[in-house]
């Protein structure tokens, strides 16, 4: 089931196009990962699905309906450039926002103190913003994003600022929100933290999707036939038959690493097998390309051909 | 609770709980109380005395009296009182009467001194007892004038009272300029002190990047008037506030020195007959006659301030102060958006200041005639009309012209509030970005 929707999204800005035929959607549960280089009209859409923007066409879908106002309480943005008042009491400023999204004064307090429990920062209440460091008052921007209980969270960014540690408790606070229920759009440059998080990506580049689906699929259609092998040590050359090809080839004391390519018209069953007849194989594994690796063949493949579309035109 | 309402909430408690409203909120009427209360304490309790040496080779200036704060010596010539004007602590200045080389009287007459230059009310003592010498001595003297003449023809007074014909009302034209002109200063001063706190409001928003969090969670039109609303509240009770301490501190102040304000105005009455050489017994039937014109000019204030439409005045000035406030603090609100320094928005702030600049500028011109077509005019135009009507309601301004010029005003607000929420709108979310006159144009035009 779907929770949100959008469905051929446009957005132009005075002459530029910012977002072009945008349909994504993020399935209820999951962590959606919002990828793309800086400029591609990612926090465009965030926008939009924040209702700060409204689109020029298309429409966005939030649980089937329309996007509309009343959705404001159901949706949390912890968005990339973000602050809090710096000279307001931490209790008071939380509790303000608390209650933009609709809570009561006395459901906002209470869930408060009980977060302010949960990351022990109970005696941030009464301090002023500015005593706090940076990655404190970021804590203390991620509860108040979460605060209300949306249904739809959206972390524009969530890492820069914080250190190692902290970074790591964010993590494990969003997964924890997922398993909650929530649904979670996570845009970030950060590769490694797709793969530990995301289940779905969606790839934006100049303005459009040019990849998206679950994570293990696309990771699935971007292998390359390559595979690793480790052998016991033999010396010299292995010499393979038509439509296997060594790309690299090591060795210690013990071991000969193998990186070997195959031909679409071969299985990996086919290599194995003619890998049995030659050495003593100790381990076999396929190598799938990294989430970074396929962001950038993506977007530098894409930038490529449109390049050539535009030189077309002319 | 509506949104609007919570943003109001916190920009009024926010800014009332600061130290420095409290500190404004004071300080205005100490500062008040203080221009009112520190030249009265100082004329009647001033500790200082001063000794003036005197040297008459006249005979007509025989009789300088000493009071608490000047002492006078009489000295046989002027080498003995120059010596002793070279001592320390002894006199600090000479007047010097010298014969005149024709006539009886001298014209000119010298005052000397040689470290410090006498205080302004030592000379003017002085000016007066001579002045009073002279007339008792030459006029009552030498020309030989009956004393009783002398006192009617100065106690003469002519009291000047200009008065509608048709209604029969007093004019006091002069407690009404006086109006006027505190009155569309303060609505001048509070418009722009409080508009510039809008403008720093939204930069604050800005810069620090919680605009974003907010504008997820309310519109930023409910932002915007939230900010300009709760200022506005903000406004309005430091006026309060300003009305009732200054107000009570006045009243008490007056009403603990009753007593001395009372001795003090005796004494001066009491010193002044004594110098025209009437004797004590003369002082107390004479009182009442001098009190005579001082009185008709306060019970005439007074009337003029039961006279004039204080009702009318208080209404016109909040209607004004709202409008004039919500038509530039709208603004202030849009420029504070597409600006993140001080710096780069006075390309911004100097086209907002001008028009209100040149109405209180040309105030003395529109006291002088409130209802000339300059004034008719500034009066209308909405950028104007807020400080230029205040100018004008004092002196009664037909009720038509005050309905055509605040509906000019409100008609005027829709359209900037229009134009100050698209270009905020815009703005808030914009970072390092500088913005031009041609870019707002742009954003006017096309719907972002």
């Amino acid at each position: 089931m779907e929770l949100l929707a959008t469905e051929n999204v446009e957005k132009s800005y005075s002459g530029y196009k910012a977002l072009d035929d945008v349909s994504i959607s993020a399935r209820e549960g999951t962590v959606l990962g919002l990828l793309g280089p800086n400029g591609a009209g990612k926090t465009t859409l965030i926008r939009i699905i924040n209702q700060i923007t409204a689109p020029d066409s298309g429409c966005v879908l939030f649980g089937g309906e329309r996007l509309s106002q009343k959705h404001i309480s159901q949706i949390g943005y912890l968005p990339e450039e973000r602050g809090l008042y710096k000279k307001m009491k931490v209790g008071e400023q939380a509790m303000y926002l608390a209650r933009l999204k609709g809570l009561t004064k006395y459901d906002a307090e209470k869930r408060l103190r009980q977060w302010f429990e949960r990351f022990e920062i109970q005696d941030w209440w009464n301090k002023k913003v500015e005593e706090l460091s940076k990655g404190m008052q970021q804590k203390v921007q991620f509860i108040v994003t979460v605060l209300h209980e949306p249904r739809l969270l959206i972390f524009d960014e969530p890492f820069s600022g914080f250190d190692p540690i902290n970074a790591n408790l964010l993590k494990e606070e969003i997964l924890r929100l997922k398993n909650n229920g929530a649904t979670v759009v996570f845009s970030t440059h950060n590769m490694a933290s797709v793969e530990e998080i995301c289940d779905d990506i969606v790839l934006i580049n100049k303005s459009r999707v040019v990849l998206s689906g679950r994570v293990n699929n696309i990771k699935n259609s971007f292998r390359k036939n390559i595979f690793d092998v480790r052998c016991r040590k033999t010396d010299g050359e292995i010499a393979f038959a038509y439509g296997i090809s060594v790309l690299s080839q090591t060795a210690d004391e013990l071991n000969t690493f193998l990186k070997l390519k195959i031909d679409n018209t071969l299985s990996p069953n086919d290599l194995l097998r003619s890998l049995v007849d030659r050495v003593e194989v100790l381990s076999f594994q396929e190598v799938l390309p990294s989430m970074n690796e396929i962001f950038i063949e993506t977007v530098t493949s894409n930038n490529q051909s449109q390049t050539a579309e535009n030189k077309e035109d002319i | 609770m509506n949104k609007i309402l919570l943003v109001i909430q916190r920009e009024y408690l926010t800014r009332v709980k600061k130290k420095s409203f409290w500190i404004l909120t004071l300080l205005v009427p100490i500062l008040l109380v203080a221009l009112y209360a520190i030249p009265i304490y100082l004329a009647t309790n001033s500790l200082e005395v001063t000794h003036v040496a005197v040297v008459d080779e006249t005979g007509l200036y025989n009789d300088f009296r000493s009071s608490d704060n000047v002492v006078y010596h009489y000295m046989a010539d002027i080498d003995i009182a120059q010596k002793a004007l070279g001592k320390a602590d002894t006199v600090e200045a000479i007047v010097y009467v010298q014969k005149p080389k024709s006539g009886i009287v001298p014209t000119e007459i010298f005052v000397y001194y040689s470290k410090d230059a006498p205080s302004p009310s030592v000379k003017s003592g002085i000016d007066k007892q001579m002045q009073d010498m002279l007339r008792n001595n030459i006029l009552l003297d030498v020309y030989n004038i009956n004393r009783e003449d002398y006192e009617k023809i100065t106690n003469t007074s002519v009291n000047l009272h200009v008065q509608d014909l048709d209604t029969g009302e007093s004019d006091f034209s002069s407690m009404r300029m006086v109006i006027a002109f505190v009155l569309s200063l303060l609505i001048y001063m509070a418009i722009f002190i409080f508009g510039s706190q809008v403008m720093r409001g939204v930069m604050e928003e800005k810069t620090n990047r919680i605009v974003e969090v907010l504008v997820s969670s309310l519109k930023p039109f409910q932002l915007m008037m939230g900010k300009v609303v709760g200022v506005a509240l903000v406004g309005l009770t430091q006026f309060v506030l300003w009305i009732v301490l200054s107000g009570s501190i006045i009243t008490a102040f007056t009403i603990a020195n009753a007593d001395t304000f009372d001795k003090a105005r005796q004494q001066e009455q009491i010193d002044m007959l004594k110098s025209r050489g009437v004797s004590v017994e003369q002082i107390a039937a004479e009182m009442s006659d001098t009190d005579m014109p001082d009185t008709d000019m306060q019970t005439e204030m007074v009337q003029g301030l039961l006279h004039i439409q204080f009702g009318v005045i208080a209404v016109a000035f909040l209607i004004l102060f709202i409008l004039g406030y919500l038509l530039y603090s709208t603004l202030f609100a849009a420029v504070g958006a597409i600006t993140e320094s001080e710096q780069d928005n006075s390309q911004f702030v100097l086209p907002l200041t001008v028009p209100l600049l040149l109405v209180i500028i040309l105030t003395p011109t529109l006291i002088e005639a409130p209802n000339g077509s300059l004034a008719i005019w500034l009066s209308m135009i909405p950028f104007t009309s807020p400080v230029a009507m205040m100018v004008r309601v004092p002196f009664g301004v037909p009720i038509w012209q005050i309905a055509v010029s605040v509906g000019i005003l409100a008609l005027t607000i829709l359209l900037t509030v229009w134009v100050a929420a698209k270009i905020y709108r815009t703005g808030i979310l914009l970072y390092g970005k500088k913005i031009t006159y041609k870019e707002l144009w742009k954003w006017l035009r096309f719907n972002n």
